[in-house]
């Protein structure tokens, strides 16, 4: 147990470390959701071996350079820890209707930036109402091994997750990617404030969560019930 | 950093009923519209029955301003200031939202808005009912009410926050008389901090307006709440969202998905890709020419049609004023004609059984050659501009020339002209019969294709407008006589494929670069595209898969024209490089010999001829 705790030590991440860490996770989110919700045709994905797994990446040279310019500033974002969740929703092209909305939430501990005084001010009493999962202790510090296994297993729950989904009228829905960041966060051009895209009467599933020493990271996915 | 935050909530309240016209601030707190639906579903109540009440207060508001004045003039001092106090105001009442009051919503707003109503029916459950409907009628009646009531309501606020909304009714009926109320008020204001704006002389005038303006919302929430942030925060928490949070969308839209996709497909995956299975079975195509002849004086010209293969196994191709017959059992190069010095030779096309072979020239007269006895047949006139195309249909010969125009001649009788196609408003460049003789397809540089049935010749049967160039590429499919392919020129660089029964587009392809001509293999389900500027390449798609094969750089200019062996293993090709080129790329396996479908198996066994030879 001992040397067991030593090495977890040794491989403790560290926050920016971590931050990459999720800011991959979620590259791999967007791309298994799309690929597992027939976003894009199936042979446009080529598998590749992430957290013990196939993950499934897209190889369209546009998807991929979309993908690509949410990441590089979901990147900047996430080592600043900016975001307190990542959605991707699903939209029919022919309705405009949101069917599908995967929600991430992203909670950091220890947050170093998070220390103005209105905030520090509203605390206090909050705590009395707040639920009890809204101040998290930071969990005991975790293996990479751990985290990867706990990743994966939120993967494995992605993929499951089409079993009860319903059938999305498959090759018409396109997707979006929102964010949701801190007031005070720096925006570039390409993106721009939005509303949060909620599924209306959606049935709402969570799923697993996976941590790292400086973030915690839980899945949920709401969906349209079918008429 | 509490004012900013507290001023927020009522431009993102307008925001909830048009989330996308509230501007670059509203999202600043997304959080009212989560945060009063998620609430309302926390305690198990649906958000609906809160929301349209919200609506009507708006409305209920707006109104009240302006027929106030009307009704007292008193009241019209404050309506100025109404309206500027409006702001702050109702915003920390907004603030003051908690998961209780939002439950009450209903019954809460009815009390107050509906004046005489409210008095009439105390009882909770018939306030809430007629609620909503109730508030526009009562409108001007609840002014001047509205100021006493005020007072009532401050009190009550605290028991909204803690007990029901039934209490309303008791302490606000009782204290009505408004002098009273407003003293009562004066103090309130200026000790809850909201009438840091009041002037003191007009204190009475402001609270009327205070409460008349701010209706219903003001007396539910005007407790000043040095908790009002924590019941903020509490609620942000609570729904997860955090006030000086922003939800950002990536605004490019994303890619278009490349084709229609069947998740059902998907869903039944092999764990290996389909494409890296194929891949190992996928046939191997020779890349390389068997044979390289020179054809010097090649004219480049798109529009033409000068190379052919016969049945016989001897190849025809026109080199400006020349034909030359090329045997391809020999190897031997014959010279069949020269024409006249003011013309040029425009298209050469054999017949079905190899022994004669149809001139098109550019004078318009088209000429029929015996190549055994290498003596000219027949000339027919008929055209006055070049012929750029012939098709035989066994005795038949269709010519389709620069006019537009398409003639059948009858080859046999004096009077050959049998049929006047008329549907191309330009150069026709493409043109062949379907091997049963049934339809014919032409293509021009009016960018049409015309599919023409062979017994009704007097218009086509079907006319497509899909390329948006010159048609010169048409191919019959060999084992679906419906199926039709057409390539389009520069422009255009699509290969269509049709079905020439129904009319129907089937499939299409962008090949990226000019189609000059077509060809299906007899033995594979395949089809091979010869292509101009960028490539000069050769294409094999797979059919109907669409996939291509292989891309076989083939000539340094662009590919001209393109004939199949009569055994359908060897494509040669002639391009504006002045070079004719031999492929096997549609090489039989050995054991499938059965699967032959055209006539002979004659490949040309040149085994013991030179690799370059110059046919003149």
């Amino acid at each position: 147990m001992s040397a067991e705790k030593d090495k977890s030590k040794v491989h403790k991440l560290s926050l920016k470390g971590s931050s990459k860490l999720i800011a991959e996770f979620f590259e791999y989110s967007i791309n298994t959701i799309l690929f597992q919700r027939g976003v894009y045709p199936a042979e446009d994905f080529t598998a590749v071996k992430k957290y013990g797994l196939n993950m499934l990446v897209t190889s369209d040279d546009q998807v991929k350079a979309y993908i690509k310019k949410i990441m590089s500033q979901l990147n900047k974002w996430m080592t600043g820890g900016k975001i307190s969740k990542l959605v991707v929703v699903i939209t029919s092209k022919e309705t405009g209707e949101h069917v599908e909305r995967w929600q991430f939430d992203v909670q950091i501990f220890n947050r170093p930036s998070k220390k103005t005084s209105s905030k520090d001010t509203s605390k206090p009493p909050d705590k009395e109402n707040a639920a009890p999962t809204d101040t998290p202790d930071p969990p005991p510090e975790k293996t990479e091994k751990e985290i990867q296994l706990e990743i994966q297993s939120i993967f494995r729950q992605i993929t499951a997750s089409v079993t009860f989904l319903p059938q999305l009228d498959a090759g018409n829905c396109t997707f979006n990617v929102l964010v949701y960041a801190d007031a005070d966060s720096e925006v570039p051009m390409e993106w721009g404030d939005s509303d949060a895209k909620e599924i209306e009467n959606g049935e709402k599933v969570q799923l697993r969560s996976f941590s790292t020493s400086n973030h915690r990271v839980d899945t949920l996915v709401s969906y349209r019930l079918a008429d | 950093m509490a004012t900013a935050s507290v001023s927020t909530p009522l431009k993102s309240h307008h925001g909830i009923f048009s989330t996308r016209t509230a501007g670059g601030r509203m999202p600043l707190t997304p959080s009212p519209r989560i945060r009063t639906s998620s609430l309302a579903t926390n305690i198990s109540n649906t958000s609906s029955p809160f929301t349209p009440p919200r609506q009507t207060t708006e409305s209920t508001r707006i109104v009240s301003q302006s027929t106030y004045g009307n009704v007292t003039s008193l009241f019209s001092r404050s309506t100025s200031r109404t309206t500027y106090r409006d702001s702050p105001k109702s915003n920390i009442a907004k603030a003051k939202k908690s998961p209780k009051h939002l439950e009450l919503g209903v019954s809460d707003w009815t009390l107050t808005g509906t004046g005489t109503t409210v008095g009439q029916t105390p009882s909770k459950s018939a306030a809430r009912k007629k609620g909503p409907l109730r508030t526009r009628s009562g409108k001007t009646t609840i002014r001047l009410e509205a100021g006493d009531r005020f007072i009532p309501n401050r009190h009550a606020s605290e028991g909204i926050v803690t007990a029901g909304s039934g209490k309303f009714d008791e302490s606000q009926r009782p204290k009505t008389s408004s002098g009273e109320g407003s003293a009562v008020l004066a103090n309130a204001v200026s000790a809850f901090d909201l009438g840091g704006l009041v002037a003191e002389d007009d204190a009475t005038g402001a609270l009327e307006g205070l409460s008349l303006e701010d209706g219903e919302e003001v007396p539910s929430y005007t407790k000043p709440a040095p908790d009002t942030l924590a019941y903020e925060s509490s609620l942000a928490t609570a729904c997860g969202v955090s006030l000086n949070t922003r939800i950002l969308a990536f605004k490019p839209a994303p890619p278009e998905s490349s084709k229609p996709i069947d998740l059902r497909s998907q869903y039944n995956r092999p764990l290996k890709p389909a494409n890296a299975a194929s891949a190992q079975f996928r046939r191997r195509v020779l890349t390389a020419p068997e044979r390289v002849l020179d054809a010097p004086g090649l004219v480049d010209d798109y529009y033409l049609n000068l190379l052919d293969w016969s049945s016989g196994n001897q190849v025809a191709i026109g080199l400006e004023r020349n034909v030359y017959v090329w045997s391809a059992e020999s190897g031997t190069v014959s010279c069949l004609l020269e024409t006249a010095a003011d013309t040029y030779v425009s298209s050469v096309k054999w017949s079905g059984d190899g022994a004669y072979v149809g001139v098109g020239l550019g004078s318009g007269e088209v000429q029929i050659w015996d190549v055994e006895e290498g003596t000219k047949l027949r000339s027919m006139h008929g055209h006055d501009t070049r012929v750029g195309v012939l098709g035989w249909n066994k005795h038949i010969l269709s010519t389709g020339a620069r006019s537009g125009l398409v003639y059948n001649h009858d080859v046999r009788v004096a009077q050959h002209k049998v049929a006047e196609l008329v549907s191309h408003a330009s150069e026709v460049c493409g043109l062949e019969w379907r091997a049963d003789g049934a339809q014919l397809a032409t293509g021009g540089n009016d960018n049409l294709v015309s599919i023409w049935d062979a017994r009704s010749l007097a218009a086509p049967k079907f006319q497509k407008t899909n390329h948006r160039a010159a048609v010169k590429a048409l191919s019959w499919c060999p084992w679906q006589p419906n199926l039709l392919a057409t390539g389009g020129g520069s422009y255009d660089r699509h290969i269509h494929f049709w079905n020439t029964t129904t009319g129907a587009r089937t499939n299409s392809i962008d090949t990226g670069s000019q189609v000059t001509s077509l060809r299906w293999s007899n033995h594979y389900k395949e089809i091979v595209s010869s292509s101009g500027f960028p490539d000069n390449s050769l294409s094999i798609w797979s059919y109907p898969t669409l996939v291509r094969n292989v891309e076989i750089p083939a000539h340094e200019t662009r590919v001209l024209h393109s004939c199949l062996s009569p055994d359908g293993q060897m494509l040669a090709t002639a391009a504006a490089d002045e070079s004719l080129k031999f492929w096997k790329i549609f090489e039989k396996k050995p054991g499938s010999a059965s699967a032959m479908s055209r006539e002979g198996g004659i490949t040309g066994k040149g085994g013991d001829m030179v690799k370059q030879m110059t046919i003149r």
